[in-house]
């Protein structure tokens, strides 16, 4: 590529996602609204991780692929917690009969 | 570079069309690519899809003894275009409350799942559309996109028994996708690579078929097995069975919309078809042809050609520039450094270097023979060769098409528990098995470059162990599938029938 | 050209991820979500890690989309049509708590003087004589990432899977239909094997 892309265009865009996520974590009623938004910010987290792994030095005796590995355990693990948490959404829908989460106020019964 | 002078020492190839073909101007290739694109996209596709459903009716009425469509053309030949003519037609009715944005989109995305899954694979010498490094691990991703859609057109319709269907639909190809990554994984071992094209090279110039032992046999089965379930074929058509679910998921769907839902499961019938045969039948190759070459001509580096002990696997690109075997030469996923002549389609890299105790070393005269006499004589003109390969490698998939139209034929319809236990019972093991033993495959055959009693050896080795696999793991399932009556099977799950979970999980 | 493209690209992402906080039907918003995990794929792509792009494409689009629609399907009232956004003044806390947020990253990024001056990208252009470990990878991530996941990344890697493994055991047991929740239970009990 002649034209290069600056890093901060890559941190913006994460940033923005990542703020915008946020917004939708604050804002949604729905619990699977709030994965949905949470994901958001795991992916914004994953492009600085590219980002950085892609334009910033070779750390140490560290290998040449660390943004990469960090990545991919960050889907990893963001695979299962979706898993674990439309289970645990699934529970809470058959004690209140809705996904609120305005409405799972309560550990007991 | 290195590879124009081993281009001057062959007496077989046009050296001056070879250069005209691959020092054109960018936007020539860039207009080629796209007309290609085109032809193949709008031309090509539809109507080998369109002949195929006329020959799975007529197929399939020659099973039912009757004769199938034959009063459109001779033999029934225009029936497509009746057919295409009819779906246009139709009215399509939406149902009043759905969410007609994602109901026309579902039966898109399954198109774009098969279209792409039919990019990457090599056609023929110069005929792969786009040559990826890691094309297997895209075909992977790309397939797994079918699932969303089916759920995305059982939901729109807005209709309870669209919605089950939808669910068991999505249930099956999510279990199957586990079995089918696993049983191309022997594959990628053997060939060592994840580029469509150097796993069929591989075949075609060192190792022959990949079916040809017995964890082949077994990663095929594996391999056709989990993909019939996985474009909802019979005999694991529950999701969209007519007689089961009304229609499954494609219920509300008619006219031309319903047109491309059928559209895109033939499509991806064939698209999985050139996949089993690119993988394990050496799409194109003929079958002994990868037995004929000498020990000089196997794909062994210079370094290494005293001791055969240890092989260094290498893209089938760098051994033979005069074949390459995608004509696309803009791999548009090199967006690093500029796309010259032979430096995208041959790139170095991105494939699973085996090696035994050598760093990684990716240097140009690592590739490149050792002498122009070590040549293969069967290194001929792309152009001539692909005359043979192109009608060797659909004979091939024509032939595996025909075996799925006479498994549907034939098979009844596999109800959904056993569906399911099946995939996670039975096919599981046997595709992990199948790597322990393809891995013995490897360590007896290709790593230390084995001779025909090596390969009779590995045979019985192979063969006993397959066939202790495939018993043991029958055996194991046994008394599950015996104590499958509705009376004494175990449930985990009550039975009260309110909620659509338990609705849809009642045959789990 | 490349520039506009990626403007281009993040402005459709940002659209979508938006699209996903604001839809006010369920489905809609997952689709929105789709959209944009594929937008994230096309940053890895120019990024040059084309690998994860195949991978955000393969889970996240192939199994977490899915999920996420069998939980919003498992989970719905009504036909999908109930409003998820909360009342008018707790959502202009959401945006101001984000907008704040997104103002402090930007300061961070815009005067952090080590990054801004990381706006060339390091070249690795392909050519056979890459010959450092960087380029390398960058060239042929596959072997490279399994490579790591064999050598130095082993422990992370099973612990991944032991993770995963517990996710999987869990999230069958969570959603196991149990029959007291059940108003309506069945006469006979279930039996458990």
């Amino acid at each position: 590529m002649s034209q290069q892309i600056p890093l901060t265009w890559f941190l913006y865009f994460a940033a923005a996602s990542f703020a915008i996520g946020l917004m939708g974590v604050l804002m949604r009623r729905n619990a699977i609204g709030v994965l949905m938004a949470i994901e958001i910010m795991l992916n914004a987290a994953n492009i600085n991780f590219i980002a950085f792994w892609r334009y910033g030095d070779v750390p140490q005796g560290e290998g040449p692929l660390t943004g990469v590995m960090m990545a991919l355990f960050v889907i990893t693990i963001a695979a299962a917690e979706v898993a674990v948490g439309v289970g645990l959404i699934l529970l809470c829908y058959r004690r209140w009969r809705v996904a609120d989460v305005d409405e799972f106020d309560t550990l007991s019964g | 570079m290195a590879h124009f002078d081993l281009l001057t020492k062959n007496d077989f190839t046009p050296i001056l069309a070879q250069r005209m073909f691959y020092e054109q101007v960018d936007t020539v290739l860039w207009i080629r690519w796209g007309l290609y694109l085109f032809a193949g996209f709008f031309a090509v596709f539809p109507l080998i899809v369109a002949y195929i459903v006329l020959a799975e009716r007529k197929i399939a009425a020659r099973f039912q003894d009757r004769i199938g469509p034959n009063r459109v053309g001779p033999f029934g030949l225009l029936q497509p275009f009746a057919d295409f003519i009819k779906l246009i037609i139709k009215e399509s009715i939406v149902p009043k409350g759905a969410n007609s944005f994602v109901h026309i989109l579902a039966p898109i995305l399954t198109l774009i799942s098969a279209f792409l899954v039919l990019a990457v694979i090599p056609f023929g010498i110069g005929l792969a559309p786009v040559d990826l490094p890691s094309g297997l691990l895209y075909m992977v991703s790309v397939s797994s996109i079918a699932a969303l859609s089916i759920f995305l057109a059982g939901w729109s319709s807005r209709n309870k028994y669209s919605l089950l269907g939808a669910m068991r639909g999505v249930a099956q190809l999510v279990s199957y996708e586990i079995p089918q990554v696993m049983s191309i994984l022997p594959v990628i071992l053997w060939s060592g690579s994840l580029s469509l094209v150097s796993i069929v090279q591989t075949q075609q110039y060192d190792q022959g078929w990949f079916l040809f032992s017995p964890p082949g046999i077994l990663g095929f089965l594996l391999l056709l097995i989990s993909s019939i379930a996985e474009v909802n074929r019979a005999p694991f058509d529950l999701p969209e069975a007519e007689s089961e679910i009304i229609a499954g998921f494609h219920t509300e769907y008619s006219g031309m919309r319903f047109g491309l839902f059928f559209l895109g499961e033939y499509l991806n019938v064939f698209a999985i078809c050139c996949l089993s045969t690119t993988l394990f039948l050496g799409g194109g190759s003929l079958p002994l042809q990868g037995y004929f070459a000498d020990e000089a001509d196997h794909m062994l580096v210079a370094p290494f050609d005293a001791s055969k002990q240890s092989v260094l696997k290498l893209n089938a690109h760098h051994e033979f520039p005069e074949n390459p075997s995608t004509g696309f030469r803009i791999n548009i996923t090199n967006i690093v450094g500029e796309t010259q002549a032979f430096q995208v389609s041959h790139r170095v890299g991105n494939d699973l270097v085996l090696m035994a105790n050598r760093p990684v070393e990716f240097k140009a005269d690592a590739y490149s023979r050792v002498s122009a006499a070590a040549r293969p004589s069967y290194a001929a003109p792309w152009h001539l060769s692909n005359l043979i390969m192109i009608p060797v490698f659909l004979g091939k998939v024509f032939f595996l098409v025909f075996v799925i139209f006479w498994i549907r034929a034939t098979l009844p319809r596999v109800r959904v528990d056993r569906l399911m236990s099946f995939a996670w019972k039975t096919m599981v093991p046997l595709a992990i098995a199948n790597i322990f033993v393809a891995t013995i495959w490897f360590e007896m055959v290709i790593r230390p470059v084995g001779g025909f009693s090596a390969r009779l050896l590995a045979w019985l080795v192979t063969g006993l162990l397959t066939a202790g696999a495939v018993a043991l793991v029958f055996r194991i399932n046994r008394n599950s599938y015996q104590a499958n009556d509705p009376e004494r099977r175990p449930t985990l799950i009550s039975r009260s029938g309110d909620s659509l979970l338990a609705a849809t999980t009642r045959g789990l | 050209m490349i520039q506009a493209l990626f403007i281009a690209l993040s402005a459709f992402g940002l659209l979508m991820a938006l699209g996903t906080v604001f839809a006010r039907n369920l489905v809609n918003a997952a689709l929105f979500l789709v959209a944009f995990f594929f937008v994230v794929a096309c940053q890895f792509v120019l990024l040059e890690a084309e690998f994860m792009a195949a991978i955000q494409v393969l889970i996240y689009i192939g199994a977490v989309a899915v999920l996420l629609m069998f939980g919003i399907m498992l989970t719905r009232n009504i036909q999908g049509d109930e409003t998820t956004i909360v009342s008018r003044q707790w959502r202009l806390l959401g945006v101001g708590v984000a907008g704040s947020v997104l103002i402090v990253l930007f300061l961070g990024i815009n005067g952090f003087k080590p990054w801004t001056d990381l706006g060339v990208r390091p070249e690795f252009p392909v050519t056979a004589e890459t010959t450092t470990e960087r380029g390398q990878a960058i060239i042929a991530m596959t072997p490279t990432v399994g490579r790591e996941m064999m050598t130095r990344y082993v422990v992370p890697f099973e612990l991944a899977g032991l993770l995963l493994t517990a996710a999987l055991v869990g999230a069958v047991v969570l959603a196991q239909y149990d029959n007291t929740d059940e108003k309506t239970a069945s006469a006979e009990p279930p039996q458990v094997s």
